[in-house]
């Protein structure tokens, strides 16, 4: 088992999860409550990662923070490194490729707290900020924790993205799922296997977590 | 204790969907005391309500409270004042009650005191709930408590914070005949203590008979008459009072 690559996806994980929960929450706020007529166009580009290809998100980051561009230029100016292949580059890639997997569960979460819940905060004398931070928050846990869970597995199962915006350095942004297209590619089936067997069952585990939320075990589990 | 004597709503508000459009005009004047707003669903009762709140903002008028020879503009189109729903210091008691299902009774009833020292606001709590006889709910949710329970829990909420006008939307219609009589017992004693203008909206001819010090008919977002209960539903209450010979009651 390679530790070092397993250390690396986590730190990447937890750190894109952690981005995303302070990102995220105010975005999905602003989705579920906003009147704005043009809303869906932003809504389309936190969705698009669902769709897109990962090597097409992972080029388009790649042009935007390699050598040749104004924030690669900027980066390399200011810490003497490259930004693309580093791992703060795929820090960047990460949040962007697991944005709507944070941002959808939080604002479907929002959406369903009762309009009413948050007039009478408000007529009580609340004012939006405290009403999210006393209200919207507490009755959103299920969906937070789910958008948090999903941004993690998410962001330890990415491939595409990783390879193109990353490579493959070890112990810089050589990841998990990288490392088993190496084993592969050496065939080392072995490795491989112990690796893809530890990926498979932190999914399976990530998904029950995510599932058993949803039917708001957690919830009663909290308030006893 | 200065109470507002009166509180003057003159408002406009359009509404245009596809199929469907409402226009609410209205004007009139609530003293301290128990003003019912009386007609059927889509009349405009809630619209109301929620415009005074500052959940709504009406297209035109102006919304104010009087208190002694102070005039406090809650709503002004004319000089563009509309203060947030939050700094209005109003109670509102909602339909569906609105309490908030995380929290216990003792934090919904302290939910706006919030700024208040912690002791301060427990001995605040203690005694509304003390005075609502619901002092042996405090640590529950409100799922776990009655219907009845629920809106003693919602009116002591409104109440606690001293609010100048208090707005209830159809607080009692879920609930049972017995329970209803009692927390209207209860309102009307509260009205008593806080002298206070409290609109009351209600499409029960019963609630108005009961609670209503003046009662003004709303019909299509226009106010048809305003009066005292007797005066304005006569008609109906002839009718009320056969029902209830006829039910035997």
């Amino acid at each position: 088992m390679n530790w070092q690559a397993v250390a690396l996806t986590a730190k990447l994980a937890s750190l894109v999860s952690l981005i995303l929960l302070v990102l995220g929450l105010p975005l999905a706020y602003w989705i579920a409550y906003s009147r704005w007529r043009w809303k869906f166009l932003v809504e389309a580009v936190v969705a698009l990662p669902l769709v897109l290809p990962p090597t097409v998100l992972g080029f388009y980051v790649l042009v935007a923070i390699g050598a040749q561009s104004p924030i690669g230029r900027w980066y390399q100016h200011w810490t003497g490194h490259s930004f693309a292949f580093s791992f703060q580059g795929l820090l960047i890639a990460s949040v962007l490729y697991s944005l709507p997997f944070a941002v959808q569960p939080f604002a479907v979460a929002f959406a369903q707290v009762d309009r009413n819940l948050l007039a009478a905060s408000s007529v009580l004398g609340s004012s939006r900020t405290q009403t999210f931070f006393r209200i919207i928050m507490p009755l959103s846990l299920t969906g937070i924790l789910a958008g948090v869970i999903l941004s993690f597995a998410h962001t330890v199962g990415e491939f595409g993205v990783v390879l193109m915006v990353g490579g493959n350095i070890p112990g810089v942004t050589q990841t998990i799922s990288i490392d088993i297209y190496d084993r592969v590619q050496d065939l080392d089936y072995a490795a491989a296997n112990q690796t893809a067997l530890l990926l498979l069952a932190f999914s399976f585990i990530v998904l029950s977590v995510v599932y058993a939320a949803n039917r708001q075990l957690w919830r009663g589990w909290l308030s006893k | 204790m200065s109470s507002p004597i009166s509180l003057d709503v003159r408002i406009s508000k359009r509404f245009a969907a596809r199929h469907h459009q409402f226009s609410l005009d209205v004007q009139f004047s609530a003293p301290a005391g128990v003003t019912v707003l009386f007609g059927p669903s889509g009349s405009g009762k809630t619209t109301i309500l929620e415009c005074i709140a500052g959940l709504l903002t009406p297209d035109s008028g102006r919304i104010a409270l009087n208190e002694n020879s102070k005039q406090s503009v809650l709503f002004d189109s004319q000089s563009r004042v509309n203060l947030p729903a939050n700094t209005r210091n109003l109670g509102y008691v909602f339909q569906t009650l609105a309490l908030f299902p995380h929290l216990t009774v003792e934090e919904n009833v302290g939910y706006g005191l919030s700024r208040l020292p912690s002791h301060e606001r427990t001995g605040q709590v203690d005694a509304i709930l003390e005075s609502f006889h619901i002092p042996h709910l405090s640590r529950q949710r409100p799922d776990r408590i009655s219907g009845g329970e629920r809106q003693r829990v919602a009116l002591a909420r409104s109440l606690v914070t001293r609010p100048r006008a208090l707005l209830l939307d159809e607080p009692l219609s879920a609930l049972d005949y017995e329970t209803k009589s009692k927390i209207i017992a209860d309102l009307r004693a509260m009205t008593r203590v806080h002298r206070i203008p409290v609109i009351y909206v209600t499409h029960a001819l019963d609630e108005v008979f009961a609670l209503g010090e003046r009662v003004i008919t709303l019909e299509k977002g226009s106010i048809v008459k305003q009066g005292s209960p007797s005066e304005v539903l006569a008609t109906e209450r002839e009718q009320l009072i056969r029902e209830l010979q006829g039910a035997n009651i």
